[in-house]
């Protein structure tokens, strides 16, 4: 390693709240169990990457009892769904993964009101899992495709199921600032290890450990998915993006100009997922989409600190900024050898 | 509009056909195929998103006049595989995770094939080299690298193919499985339509005439050449605005159109819509206006004395102040042993999502106004459309279209109100959508901040009081700029628990940008400053970071800064397992970097220097670190 190249290690704690802020937050849905043992969700969300749709089939698959892939999402449209409000403040997985959950619920026992009569058992015996339903303590057992067929055919129940979940957050009080903005907190923290060149300035972060408690993780790969992705937009803010503007006038207009971290500048990033489950909602989910990214920026700035004892205050670290910091800190020891 | 004739090949069919002289490669396969797989994220060049191969090259086929294409042979993603019949890459991208938004996704699974193509023993540092072009704003990469070596090592043999089918199906609960993403096979493909894939029947292109003045009245405007430019169908402005022509998520300040006044550079002033969308330009760009610039703000401290306003009719440039208060500071800095002052600041963002805006409304024949885009807030959108339009919410029915990437950036309502307009006013289906210049410019930012903070703390590390005051440039026009600066107050001070604090967040208007929300939402910025200023602390106090923070943190019963008592706190687990993952080694934070002992581990990646490549080439490696 060339002796200009210096690491260092650093870390950041944090906190987040899940769901919107200081204000009642409510998500609705609908669920049917449908033909052939299938299922059909709908409520207002889709997909803006997070992986939203492959959660919320595996709430109404294990809800249901159906399995995941026979599991249809419903498009988002506010004039054929029900309203589940926006998809942003970490509340997709919270709020409508339960409004999900509930809706799946009621539908179940729509059916398990009707298979009840069926086998004439009480209906507290019954389960359903992986497509098929049964009663326990009997040799009652069939597919969910049958049951679904008896519950319309010979009792003419549509098994439609409605959930709505609210998260009773309140407003703060104005002068203090007292409330209770939100029902559920998730904490993380990460360490940062980068190097820095002090000939040229420039900071490669090459590794981040994060860990982050999520409540239950209902897909531990997704969630890592979104850490990961959260850190590079992270490393993004702490070293080059710079949105720069003259007089209102944007110079910065263009990818050629305005620099976002591309494969060759991300970190390998090791996650550990902390589950600390939500008390209060039917999953004990929390979320993960915005806490992922708010450690990183202070690790990486106290990471090149321990690695050349400069400290950048003002984002982004540039290398300009870095070599000016490494300059000054140099006159600085040079003064005090003087005195 | 000048044409020509083309011959070429694409995906194995030939094509013998008359285009316009001025499109490029990836306009040919969009418009004129509908080959929509490959995206339009730049349109320069820079993101990887429109990649293709000609004559087995992989080119960004946004860079390649269609003229250049004929004779050659085209592939695009449509090529690679079918949601059914996926490719190895492709199975390995589903496996894997790799995809999120999806929207780079046709093209990084483009530039994967190339590179196992050219050299299908690639280690990892070659896959980031030959995938160096194409941007991601979801997944950090990772999950596309380990998709990449996954195929690889399939291809080579070395893996069972078996391994891409495989996912373990939980015994008990599909709660905490790793379930394949169910949308993945539609976005590994680039069979996705996202809303700037989508056509309609007389669908008319929108265009947008912005403003050059950061700041300035408007003497007059003249459409009369813009008019008469054929094919064009309507021009709106704010005068067209049937409703109530103020909307925002906070606070009612922004008009559809510019009334009067332009606020920022780039702000809209009047929608064309034509049948092409060259008429649609060049109408735009025979729009005449009259400015009287008036004098502006850049700056939110200087904003703050009202001198010039940003809304004349508010008396006050101040968004909003949200102040926190616990205890009383002044007690809480008298019982520290130390006492630390210093100032923070962080940069205004871009979001950066793939998928520039883009939108499609149309009036159906029930007489319902319909918007298809990828909007975060398709509830809040019909509220405010509906007064805009004065409409009755039944008429007004918004759809969300897969979103590339929205990270907050396509919270707030910017274009969906000036293409509402132009649908009412021809009754046509109109499709707009931004080039990457005009949606960095003309949407919103992360609200850049400075923060000035004072600590008291005890010798053995007990923080006895905090005083925080953050500034944030809110821009021009409200957005969520009050939301943001609430979630920087709550959360500012951190997961720690301190008897005296007193926190304000200012969110101010200038003349800059709007500042809207971003991922972590004003967390980001005041938390920053936390974490800088307590390991400035530790280094003082001859502290371990951890150590310091243990001392602090949030306990379950414990009162937050807003006085809310936790029904739990995690925050001492998370720092404990923190620490064993990380190995990480005790001590004070005193640029220690040196004498390290935890350096270097095998979970970092490889340093990169000048020829870093080549000492992993000549050692022929099958992908080992």
């Amino acid at each position: 390693m060339s002796l200009t190249k210096k690491r260092g290690r650093g870390m950041a704690a944090s906190w987040y709240g899940i769901s919107r802020t200081a204000a009642m937050d409510q998500a609705g849905a609908w669920a049917e169990i449908d033909d052939g043992g299938t299922a059909k969700v709908v409520t207002g969300v889709t997909e803006i990457g997070e992986g939203i749709l492959t959660v919320l089939a595996q709430v109404a698959a294990e809800e249901l009892g159906v399995k995941p892939e026979l599991v249809h999402i419903g498009d988002n449209d506010t004039s054929r769904s029900p309203e589940a409000a926006h998809a942003g403040a970490t509340r997709q997985t919270y709020m409508i993964g339960n409004a999900v959950a509930m809706a799946c619920r009621d539908s179940k026992d729509k059916l398990f009101n009707e298979i009840a009569k069926e086998w004439n058992v009480e209906k507290e015996t019954l389960q359903a899992h992986d497509g098929e339903i049964w009663a326990n303590g009997t040799n009652y057992k069939m597919p969910m495709s049958e049951a679904i067929h008896i519950c319309k055919k010979k009792y003419g129940v549509i098994p439609v199921g409605s959930g709505n979940y609210t998260a009773h957050n309140t407003p703060l009080d104005p002068v203090d600032g007292s409330g209770s903005p939100w029902q559920a907190y998730v904490f993380g923290g990460q360490v940062a290890e980068v190097e820095v060149d002090t000939a040229t300035g420039e900071v490669q972060i090459l590794g981040i450990w994060a860990c982050h408690d999520v409540g239950k993780a209902i897909n531990p790969k997704g969630v890592e998915g979104q850490i990961e992705g959260g850190v590079v937009q992270a490393v993004g803010q702490a070293l080059m993006e710079d949105y720069q503007q003259v007089e209102g006038h944007t110079t910065t207009g263009s990818f050629a100009k305005y620099i976002l971290p591309t494969s060759l500048d991300v970190p390998k990033v090791t996650t550990k997922i902390v589950e600390d489950p939500d008390p209060l909602s039917p999953l004990g989910a929390k979320g993960i989409g915005e806490p992922a990214m708010v450690p990183t920026c202070p690790a990486i700035m106290n990471a090149i600190y321990d690695a050349v004892g400069v400290r950048i205050q003002s984002l982004p670290a540039t290398p300009e900024k870095i070599l000016r910091a490494l300059d000054e800190k140099k006159r600085k020891s040079n003064g005090m050898a003087i005195n | 509009m000048h044409k020509l004739t083309i011959n070429l090949e694409v995906n194995g069919r030939k094509i013998n056909k008359e285009v316009n002289s001025h499109y490029r490669l990836l306009d040919f396969l969009r418009e004129d195929l509908d080959l929509t797989g490959s995206k339009e994220g730049c349109g320069a060049g820079e993101c990887g998103t429109c990649s293709v191969f000609v004559d087995g090259k992989l080119v960004k086929s946004c860079l390649m006049p269609v003229a250049k294409a004929s004779g050659k042979k085209i592939e695009t993603v449509e090529h690679q595989g079918t949601p059914d019949n996926l490719s190895t890459l492709q199975k390995a991208f589903f496996l894997t995770g790799a995809s999120q938004c999806g929207f780079c996704i046709p093209g990084m699974v483009m530039a994967a094939t190339s590179t196992l193509r050219n050299n299908p023993k690639a280690g990892i540092e070659e896959i980031k080299e030959e995938m160096g072009g194409n941007i991601c704003r979801c997944t950090g990469y990772q999950k596309i690298f380990d998709a990449v070596e996954l195929a690889r090592d399939v291809i080579s043999g070395k893996l069972d193919p078996k391994v891409l089918e495989e996912y373990s199906k939980p015994e008990a609960s599909y709660l905490g499985a790793n379930v394949k993403r169910i949308d993945a096979p539609g976005k590994v493909t680039g069979r996705l339509k996202y809303a700037a894939d989508m056509k309609m029947t007389n669908m008319l292109h929108m265009q947008v005439f912005r403003s050059s003045r950061p700041h300035a009245k408007i003497k007059k405007l003249d459409l009369s050449k813009a008019k008469a430019v054929s094919g064009v169908e309507a021009i709106v402005t704010c005068d067209d605005v049937p409703g109530i022509d103020n909307f925002g998520v906070f606070i009612e300040d922004q008009p559809v159109l510019a009334k009067e006044r332009v606020r920022y550079v780039g702000e809209a002033i009047a929608a064309v819509a034509a049948d092409t969308l060259e008429a649609a330009k060049e109408a735009v760009g025979k729009i005449e206006i009259e400015y009287e610039d008036l004098p502006a703000l850049y700056d939110p401290e200087e904003a703050l004395k009202d001198e010039i306003l940003v809304h004349e009719h508010y008396k006050t440039n101040l968004v909003k102040h949200i102040p926190i208060r616990k205890g009383n500071v002044e007690e809480g800095f008298a019982k520290a042993d130390l006492i630390v002052e210093e100032k923070f600041a962080t940069q205004p963002v871009e979001h950066a999502y793939l998928e520039p805006m883009a939108g499609l409304s149309y009036v159906d024949s029930d007489g319902s106004l319909v918007i298809v885009s990828p909007s975060q807030n398709i509830t809040h959108h019909r509220h405010m459309m509906s007064k805009i339009m004065d409409l009755p919410i039944n008429k007004v029915r918004f759809i969300m279209s897969p979103v590339g990437g929205g990270f907050g950036g396509k919270e707030d309502m910017i274009y969906q109100g000036m293409l509402a307009l132009c649908a009412m006013k021809t009754r046509l289906p109109v499709r707009y959508v931004m080039t990457r210049e005009e949606d960095i410019t003309s949407t919103a930012k992360r609200h850049p901040s400075r923060t000035n903070y004072k600590i008291g703390i005890t010798k053995d590390g007990k923080i006895t009081a905090v005083q925080i005051k953050m500034i944030a440039d809110g821009g021009a026009y409200g957005c969520s700029t009050e939301g943001v600066m609430r979630k920087a107050a709550i959360l500012g001070a951190g997961p720690y628990q301190i008897d005296n604090l007193q926190m304000d967040t200012v969110g101010v208007y200038t003349n800059n940008t709007p500042s809207g929300a971003f991922r972590s939402f004003g967390a980001l910025q005041t938390e920053f400053a936390t974490e800088s200023i307590l390991d400035i602390c530790a280094e003082k106090l001859k502290m371990d970071p951890f150590e310091l923070r243990r001392k602090n943190m949030f306990v379950a019963g414990d009162l937050t800064h807003t006085k809310q008592e936790l029904n739990s706190a995690s925050i001492g687990t998370v720092l404990n397992e923190l620490e064993s993952l990380a190995s990480w080694e005790k001590g004070t934070p005193n640029s220690r970097g040196a004498s390290r002992k935890d350096l270097n581990s095998n979970d970092n990646r490889d340093s990169c220097f000048l020829g870093a490549r080549l000492n992993e080439k000549s050692e022929a490696s099958g992908g080992v670190k």
